[in-house]
Parts: C-alpha cells; structure tokens; sequence
C-alpha cells in the first residue's frame, strides 16, 4: 500500500502536451481514475506513473521515495494493458510466474502464489493454456492475475475492459474493485466511459488536454462540477447561455436568457459570478420534476418535441422560450410530441457557470 | 542550466546497458565497414599529388574513352559474305549470306554514358514489361495462372556471368539463333547481337521481374473501393487504369524502376559473360566494368588509374540520389493503402477468349524468353553444349561431380560457405540490434541508423570493394586487414554490410507487428531492458531473425562485385562467384564454363531452398527487394 504523489508533472511529445502541470495526490487503498475523451493525457499519466514514459519535468513520489528518474522495473508497479499484452510464447503459468522469476523466488513459491492468484481471479486449471486459448474475459483475468501475483506497491490499469462486450464489462468491473478492496492496494484506473469511473472509483481525476479539471468523488463530480467542462462531459444536460442581471447574498442567481429567465447556482461556492457575466446554464435531465417541489425553482413551460423511451424513463425533449429542454419523465407518465407539458427545476440544481475565458467560448462552439 | 541537466537526465534514463552495447556494435560496423571505406573514395577522388583538385576530373572527362564525343551512333550494319553450303547431295556450293550485326561497333558513347545509355534503356524496358505482367496477373484469372506466376520469378534466380554466356552463345555467329535461322527457317540471312543492346538484353530479362513484384505488390494493396467508387462514376476499362489504377501503382514502379537502374549500372555479370561468350567489345566497355579491371589487376593502390576513383564517384553519386527517389516514393506507397478498412475482396476477372489470347500472346513468349538463361544454365552444367556448338549432343554429369572432386572448385565453395557463415553471426547482431534502436528506442540520430543499414541496398558493391582497397589497403597496410594481402576476411564484412538490409528489414516488420506492450509488461514487472530483449522481443521475432537470416546468407552465397574485386588480390581465397568469373572470362582450360555453370545451378538450388524455407518460416511472400 501506497500513496502516489504527482508534483507539477509535465509531458511533451514534440508540440503537443499530453500532460499539462498535474499534481495530484493518490491516497493508499484507493481506487482512484483518470476520466476523460481520448487524448485527454490519461494514459500518458498513467505511463508516466508506471515509468514506461518519461516525464519532461516534475516529480512523481510513492509514499516518501522519489521514482521520477527510476527505471519501470525498478517501480514495482502492475500494470494492466488495454491489450492485455500477453506474451503469446508463453502459458499462462509462465506468463504470470515472469515477475516472480525475475525476482528470483523459489520454485515452490512460485508454484504455490501463481495457484493462489488463479483463484482469486476464478482461473484454476488453466495454467497449460496459451493465451490464444483463452476468450477475451480470461486473458483480462490473466493480465490482472500476472500484475498482482508480484504484490505491486501500486496496480495500474489502462483501459482494461474496453476490449470486452458490454455485458462481461460490467461483470468484471465489479470483479476488479471487489478484488482491489480485497488486497487493499491501491489501484489507478483509466477510462474514457463515465459511468465505469462512476461505478468502480473512490475518487475520479477528470482530464482535459493534458490538465486536471477536477478531482473528487464520483458524486462530487455529478452533482457539484467545477467547470463547464466536468459538467458537460458526465451525464447529459440542457445548455443555454444567458447574461446575468441580478446576483442575490444567497448566491442565486438571476439569469435572462431572451425571453427566459431563470434563477441558477453556481454549483460550487469558489465560482464567482457577476451582475452583468456572460453564462451557462446546465440542468441534469433527472433535475426535473412534473410536480412543482417544496424548494425554490424555476417553471418549464412548453411543447413537446421529441419522445425517446430509454427504459426506466423517458427522454424527452421540451421547446420553450427557444431553448431545447432535455428531460426524463417517469415511463407511467402519458407523453406524446407535440402536447404541452409544464416542468420544475429547484434553483440548486440550475448551474450556473461563468464563461470569461476564451477558451471556454470555443468550448461552448463544439457542444453546439 | 536546466536544459543540459534535463539532457543529461534523458541520456542516462535511455541508455541503459542495452541500448549502449547494440548502439555501439551497430555504429562501429556501420562506421567502420561502410561509411570510411564509402567516403575515402571520395578523398581519392578529390585529391591529387597531396593536394584538394578537381584535376582528376578534368582529366577524366576529356578522355575520349569516357566520353566519346560525338558518340558512334552506328546501331547495327549489314555484312555481305559467301560461305559454303553443303547440299543434300554431297557437293558444296558457294551461297551469299548476308549477316546483321547489331551492337558490335556501335553505339558507343564512352564509359560514362553508355553504362548510363545501357540502364536507362534497361530501366525503360523493364518499366514497361513489369508494369504489364504486373497487371495482368493482379487483374486477370487465365488458365495456367499459377504457372506463370512461379515462372516470373525465375529470372530472378542470380546465376552470375553464365547466363549472360548463355545469351552469348545463343546470340553469337554459331549461336542457336542462327542455328534456327539457316537451318530450320532457311533464312538467307543471320542476326549477331553483342555490345550495348545484348547488354540492354541480358539485364531487361533478369531484372524485368524487380519491376514487377513492386508493381504487383502496389496494385494488390490498392483499397478495391477507390476502384470501384471510380466505376461507380463511370470510369471503366483503360480510362480506369490510367486515371485511377495507374496512378496508384506509381510508387511501386517509381521504386522498381529505381532499382533496377542502380542494378543495371553496378552489373557484372552481363558484361563479363558475354566476353565470355564474344570476347572483348563494347559490352564490357561501362563503368563497372571500367573499374572492375582497374582494381582487379593493381597489385598496389598506385597502379590505379585516378579516372578510376572519379568513375567510382559518379556511381556512388547516382546510387545516393537513387536511394532517395525510392525513399520518396515507398513513403508514398502508404497513400494507395490509407482507406484500409473492411475486408478486401480482390479485384479479378475472368478474361473472354481475345483477351486470353491477347494475354498468352504476350506472356508465353515473355516467361520462355526470359527463363531460358536458367534453362541454359542447367543446360550447360549437364551436357556437353558448351563445346558442341548450337546445340548440346550429349548428356554428362562430369560438370557436376566436379563440384565435390575440383581442388579449386571445392576451395571456392567452402571459402563462400565461411564468409557467408561468419558474415550471417555478424549480420544477425547487426541486424536485430539496428532494428530494435530504429523502432523502439528514442534515440536521436536514429534516422540516420535507419538509413545506413537500408542504404546499402543500392550502393554498388563495385564501389564498397573500391572503398575497403583504399581504406583497409592505406591504413591496414600489410596487416590481416590488407585486402591485398587477405580479401577473405574483408569479404566477411563486405558481405555482412551489403546484405544485412534483407535481415534487418525482416526483423523491422518484426518488431512492427510486435506491440510494445508485450514488452512494457515485462519491464514493468522487474524485468531490466536486456531481460526483456531475450526473454520476450527475441522468441517473438526469432521467425523473422531466422527467415531474413536465410535470405541474406543466399545472397552472400552469390554476391558478386565485391567476391571479384577483392578476391582477385588472393584468388586461393576466392569465393564461388569469383571462380566462375575467372573461367568464363578467361575461358582457359575446356569445359571450364561447364563448371562454372554447374556452380550456377548449385547457386539456383540454394536459392529455391532459401526463398521456399524463409517463405514457410514468414508464412508470407518475401518482398525481394522491400527497400
């Protein structure tokens, strides 16, 4: 058991910067994940952190020790590869037994740890098999069976399930953390789909271009993003912008949208907003209630445009006031396009984010 | 100062014990073994009497010899003779017969630009044969397909002088042409070909299929769909050829044809067998045979003439540029194959009967003519056609018993078998060490590795011998490394130098194919860099070690230019391909061309034994050349 610390870490390759100053702290025992679309830098990080990368500056720390300039088979890292990386010359039993021959165990040792981790990954009896024997699910077991079988300081795992069909995924997403908690290592994850970093983290580190956006808990994340873009890139939403025209001591803020005006929060306290600031607003499709809730909120009022059944709700989408509205309605509940509907969302959950930054406009032109 | 420390931070994090120890050997062959001897000819040439000059190059193209001004143009003449013939009953009588010569007196344009005359023809023949027969056989299902594509690669087989003898003697004044002209067609007249155009001849027939299989290999990887989005839109037939399939195909013939000029300019073979067969002439008036007799009979680099070094220059010159235009090109083959996706289903077509017999027309003729130097090769090494005139009246295995039983000849096949043997050890360290640096380490300068392990493949070996004579033969003087003294051991590197691209483009693909997971696992799990190499990268590319591995140890088998000019300095060192230089151009003693085509035919077996092992072991086709 470990805890990682990455100080200001920077990588390059050539112009493009992959990971842009990230420091983070990875507590021991955690299950932790970097999050974010592909070429965020989350697998790059994590190269970094394994020593398969070097970084350009900044310095990487496993508890007290500095590994920044160690050699990968000097850090004791286990490492998971989104292929697996199976050696195809070799058995299974020769493919987990690799680490604990190049450390030199006895053979009887080796024998008894290989059995060991076959059970705990439910592979006994496949040790004579090569891995093109295997089916997708199995080589993944072997991959995290050949990791752990050296008791790693700290697991690392690139995309590991993204090979699997939707169904053996989530099967051995639960395999993975019930196995992590179980040895209480801790366990770094990289993934691009949300709702696996969801699921399976203690805490999430969402990437974009190279920089961390944020770091908490997946409910953190969901429910009190820091910035437009965790807000945007978990779960789905209703955007518009707005200009805001008045900003009260509680922090509600009164946003007009032409000919719409809504009250909104900034859903973290730090987030300023002024009278006066160009905003977004962000509302979680499940935010909407068809009965008005006890709490102060906002009223939808408009026609139905689209109907799609999900299966444990509906999505709908509402026109009104010139803005598409995303909302899930309960699947007992008689929707129809083109019927009137009249919607509430509580003022805490109406986001409120500045956009100052250029950088966030040319975001808000992408989502379009 | 935190850029150097960050430097020096990165050069000790990539240099481990490894990567040192591969980067040394490989640097230390490649500097030592081709780029110094490569770059004193260029000192030679430069420099006169101690001093920097361009001397040497005034006084070589003002000699009339190297550049014939005008030129003789005369392409062929007509000789009118009466010679005797023998009637049916008995009594001879005296008939006139007039005789075509072509090539012996003309044309003649001075060493330089005939060899450039000969592989610029060479270059366009081949270009056009190729490019046909490629697309024939990417395109067409005919009868007899199969055939005609193990037959394609015949001429491809090097059975070095003997089937340029084999042309000679089939195209000389008693030769099997005339044979059949007077005797089966009862022509009044005969053909004699020499000089240039039998030059241009030879070379076209063996080197066609270079143009061919680059070609091929083009056309096969053209996404089907930019075909057929063409067809969609209307193209068909010869407008989709030219527009679409043509164009597409244009990197494997710019590559092909490429190659087959550099091939065709540092020949040996062709203008040494047909002195074999005609004796001296204009055939062997090109540079690389210039400065074959130049080197070959100086006991001492002062005897060389200095035109010498400056013909040597304009080679390499041309084989440097050459090697660039390929570069270009193969980088560019990627654009005809960038829509990879979906599964391929080739584009063949059943022909109706006019195209069949368009396509026999054309490819019967083709593969009989361009196999019978093969064909005579055996022909010769089996009967006793070599002394009998036209054809062969008896069959003799005398030639081939030869082989085990001949001092010098038995000499000649275990020097070859030592050099290639200890040149292939070399080749392999060499080889895989390059390839691992150029494709897995983050070295800078390692472009320039890459280079010079795939540059050799067009730099003539006339010029890498020229190089280790003044190299070795200045500053190894009178030691073990004195190629004047002791060629074998030089022709050990020479060998691993020219043929080692075969083994490192091999390994190369290798390593491509191999993901760097495979090996990031390892290493990540406590394994150091050098346990990774030998416990992971090595069993995952041994077929393609091993399967490179056969192809250049063939290809040493048969090297040329390098086996003649440096073996002439010790000839009780001499490997196989410059004994059979010396009895086809000295043709001393009777039926000695017999057993330099029994060396031949050994050579063929060795290379159908070679190409079908590495095939079986690759478990795909060996691109002959992949540059």
């Amino acid at each position: 058991m470990v805890t990682v610390r990455l100080d200001n870490v920077v990588k390059t390759f050539g112009k493009v910067v992959a990971v842009d100053h990230v420091t983070l702290t990875i507590n021991h025992g955690e299950f932790f994940s970097f999050l974010g679309p592909s070429g965020c830098g989350k697998t790059t990080t994590l190269r970094v952190i394994a020593g398969l990368e070097w970084c350009d500056s900044g310095r990487i720390f496993f508890d007290d020790q500095e590994v920044t300039d160690l050699p990968p088979y000097k850090r004791n890292t286990g490492m998971v590869f989104q292929n697996y990386a199976l050696w195809p010359h070799m058995t299974v039993f020769d493919n987990i037994a690799y680490g604990l021959k190049i450390r030199k165990l006895p053979k009887d040792e080796i024998r008894r740890r290989v059995k060991e981790v076959l059970e705990l990954v439910k592979l006994s009896g496949m040790e004579n098999r090569y891995p093109t024997q295997l089916s997708g699910g199995q080589q993944q077991r072997v991959a995290l069976a050949r990791a752990l079988v050296v008791e790693p300081r700290v697991l690392l795992l690139d995309e590991p399930l993204s090979n699997l069909d939707a169904k053996l995924r989530i099967e051995m997403r639960e395999e993975i953390k019930r196995i992590q908690k179980k040895l209480g290592i801790t366990a770094i994850y990289v993934t691009h789909d949300q709702e696996e970093a969801m699921v399976i983290s203690d805490r999430i580190a969402v990437l974009n271009q190279g920089k961390v956006m944020q770091v908490g808990t997946p409910q953190e994340l969901y429910r009190r993003p820091r910035n437009l873009f965790v807000a945007t890139f978990l779960g789905r939403y209703t955007i518009f912008r707005g200009k805001v025209s008045e900003v009260d001591p509680s922090r509600v803020v009164t946003v007009k949208a032409g000919s719409l005006i809504v009250k909104g929060m900034p859903p973290a306290p730090d987030i300023k907003v002024r009278e006066g600031d160009e905003v977004v607003i962000i509302i979680r499709p499940h935010s909407f209630k068809l009965i008005p809730p006890a709490k102060p909120h906002n009223v939808i009022e408009g026609i139905i445009d689209w109907v799609s059944y999900i299966g444990p709700y509906f999505e709908i989408r509402v026109k009104a006031s010139g803005v598409d509205f995303l909302l899930n309605v309960d699947p007992e509940t008689p929707v129809r396009i083109g019927e009137r509907i009249k919607a509430y969302v509580s003022v805490e959950e109406t986001m409120v984010f500045p956009i100052s930054a250029t950088k966030d406009m040319a975001y808000m032109q992408e989502l379009k | 100062m935190p850029r150097f420390s960050n430097l020096l931070r990165s050069v000790k994090r990539e240099f481990d014990s490894l990567t040192t120890t591969q980067l040394i050997f490989v640097l230390f062959i490649l500097i030592f073994f081709l780029l110094l001897p490569v770059f004193s000819i260029l000192y030679k040439a430069f420099i006169f009497q101690g001093h920097l000059s361009i001397q040497q190059f005034e006084q070589t193209f003002s000699d009339p010899d190297m550049i014939k001004y005008p030129p003789n143009l005369q392409f062929f003449k007509l000789m009118h003779r009466y010679r005797f013939e023998v009637l049916p009953n008995g009594s001879r009588i005296l008939v006139p017969l007039t005789t075509l010569v072509i090539g012996a007196e003309g044309p003649d344009f001075g060493y330089i630009f005939n060899s450039i005359f000969v592989s610029t023809c060479v270059m366009i023949f081949a270009s056009i044969i190729g490019t046909i027969a490629a697309f024939i056989m990417a395109r067409y299902n005919f009868p007899g397909k199969n055939i005609f594509r193990v037959l394609l690669f015949i001429p491809l087989l090097a059975t070095p002088f003997v089937n340029a003898y084999v042309i000679g003697k089939v195209l000389g004044e008693g030769g099997l042409l005339n044979y059949i002209l007077r005797h089966v067609l009862h022509a009044p007249f005969t053909v004699v070909i020499s000089g240039l155009p039998a030059v241009i001849l030879i070379q076209t027939l063996s080197f066609f299929p270079i143009v061919y299989m680059n070609v091929l290999s083009s056309i096969i990887n053209i996404d089907p769909s930019l075909e057929e989005q063409a067809e969609n839109l209307g193209a068909h037939g010869f407008k989709l050829f030219r527009t679409i399939t043509f164009p597409l195909s244009l990197p494997g013939l710019a590559a092909g044809a490429t190659l087959v000029f550099v091939f065709s300019m540092e020949d040996l073979g062709a203008p040494i067998g047909l002195a074999g067969a005609f004796g001296d002439g204009l055939h062997n008036k090109l540079m690389s045979f210039y400065v074959y007799t130049q080197f070959q009979q100086a006991f001492s680099l002062e005897q060389v003439s200095p035109s010498a070094y400056v013909v040597a220059l304009i080679m390499l010159m041309i084989a440097v540029v050459a090697f660039m235009i390929i570069k270009k090109y193969v980088s560019l083959r990627q654009y005809a194959m960038l829509a990879k996706g979906g599964r391929w289903s080739p584009r063949v077509r059943r022909l109706g009967p006019l195209g069949m017999l368009a396509v026999y027309a054309f490819m019967i003729p083709l593969v009989i003519i361009s196999c019978f130097p093969q064909i005579g090769v055996v022909v010769l090494a089996l009967t006793n056609w070599a002394t009998s005139g036209a054809i062969p009246t008896s069959f003799t295995l005398e030639y081939m018993r030869a082989l085990v039983t001949k001092p010098d000849v038995v000499t000649a096949i275990r020097n070859s078998v030592t050099y290639a043997g200890l040149a292939i050890l070399i080749t392999i360290i060499l080889g895989t060490s390059a390839a691992y640096i150029v494709i897995r380490r983050k070295i800078p300068g390692r472009d320039i590795i890459d280079v010079m392990t795939t540059i050799p493949i067009v730099i003539p070996g006339i010029i890498v011998a020229v190089g280790y004579l003044i190299f070795f033969g200045s500053v190894f003087f009178k030691t073990f490394m004195d190629p004047f003294i002791n060629p074998g051991a030089l022709l050990v590197f020479t060998y691993t130098v020219r043929r080692s691209p075969f083994l490192t483009r091999s390994v190369v693909a290798g390593l491509q194919q191999t993901h760097v997971s495979l090996e990031e696992a390892a290493m990540n799990l406590g394994a150091s860099r050098v346990k990774t190499f030998f416990s992971i990268v090595i069993p995952l590319i041994s077929a393609n070690v091993i399967g490179g591995a056969i192809l250049s140890f063939v290809y040493m088998m048969n090297e040329v230019s390098t086996s003649l000019l440096l073996g002439a300095h010790n000839p009780a060192q001499g490997p196989i391909t410059f004994l059979m230089s010396q009895v086809i151009y000295s043709t001393g003693t009777v039926g000695a061309v017999s057993i330099a085509a029994a060396l031949g035919v050994l050579l063929m077996v060795l290379q159908i034994t070679a190409i079908s092992l590495s095939n079986y072991i690759l478990k795909q086709r060996v691109a002959f050349l992949g540059v």
